[in-house]
């Protein structure tokens, strides 16, 4: 067992529950936590030696926190 | 003594009960939406932990389908709440934004283009997106489709060049990844458009 998978499990464990029961519970709250699963999930993806995989995922979370971000912007715009 | 598969394969049980305890206890719809990209994550944990060629040939359409999700379901959330034609009313004045956007996306392009195939696509199509929500955009629709849609008749071609002549493999290897990057970058700078126009 390598460190970085001991490493990456951990986060997703921790980072799981961030997301889940964030403290103040708002939307970025929420989006910002959900980094650490995501970095998690690289260091568990690195560990097996997935480098393609791992690049695509850098790639495609950065749309998706985009996409997020730009649904959060327009509903705080209209409260 | 348990294996690395077994512990692993524990902790993401814990993490997909926990992320869906908390999606049943959620009310708020884009709540629920954040959520939901949660659990593509335990998802693609469960896929990562195969560990081999076949893990990663299964994360990427994995991935493909997990954007292409969220992006229907952002929307149908913008429709559903009656926000989809509201503009937003603060645009970001930051410098950075004026004038990093030809460097990154150059050097994320030409990366992008260094990697080829799928992955390669990826990484030159988020230059794009980056630099078109940065500078705002005014490009052909019909030309980047005209693009995309050569890229796909190249990339059947290549797949022909396999069944019919096996021993040019390495020549369609390289058509087949030239013409997927060509495709997954016009189909990811469509999403850079995304942001500001209302008819987007």
């Amino acid at each position: 067992m390598t460190p970085e998978f001991i490493l990456g499990l951990g986060l997703i464990l921790l980072g799981t529950m961030s997301v889940a029961w964030p403290s103040p519970k708002d939307y970025l709250t929420r989006l910002i936590n959900l980094e650490i699963p995501a970095f998690g999930l690289l260091l568990v993806m690195l560990s097996f030696d997935e480098m393609l995989a791992l690049l695509t995922f850098i790639a495609v979370t950065t749309v998706s926190t985009f996409i997020f971000v730009r649904v959060i912007g327009k509903r705080e715009a209209i409260n | 003594m348990i294996g690395m598969y077994q512990t692993g394969l524990i902790a993401a049980f814990i993490c997909i009960i926990i992320a869906f305890i908390s999606l049943y206890q959620e009310t708020d719809d884009l709540h629920r939406l954040i959520l939901t990209d949660l659990a593509e994550i335990m998802a693609l944990l469960l896929i990562a932990l195969v560990a081999t060629d076949l893990a990663e040939a299964l994360i990427l359409p994995g991935l493909v389908v997990m954007i292409a999700e969220l992006m229907a379901l952002a929307e149908i959330y913008l429709v559903k709440e009656g926000i989809q034609r509201k503009k937003i009313s603060c645009p970001l004045d930051i410098e950075v934004i004026q004038t990093a956007p030809p460097i990154l996306a150059g050097i994320l392009v030409l990366y992008g283009i260094i990697l080829s195939g799928f992955s390669g696509g990826a990484v030159a199509g988020l230059g794009i997106i980056f630099y078109c929500v940065c500078k705002g955009s005014d490009e052909q629709f019909a030309l980047i489709e005209t693009a995309s849609g050569y890229a796909w008749v190249a990339w059947i071609a290549a797949f022909f060049i396999f069944l019919i002549l096996p021993e040019q493999w390495f020549f369609a290897v390289m058509i087949a990844g030239g013409a997927i990057l060509v495709k997954v970058m016009a189909k990811f700078s469509l999403i850079g458009t995304m942001s500001g126009d209302p008819n987007v």
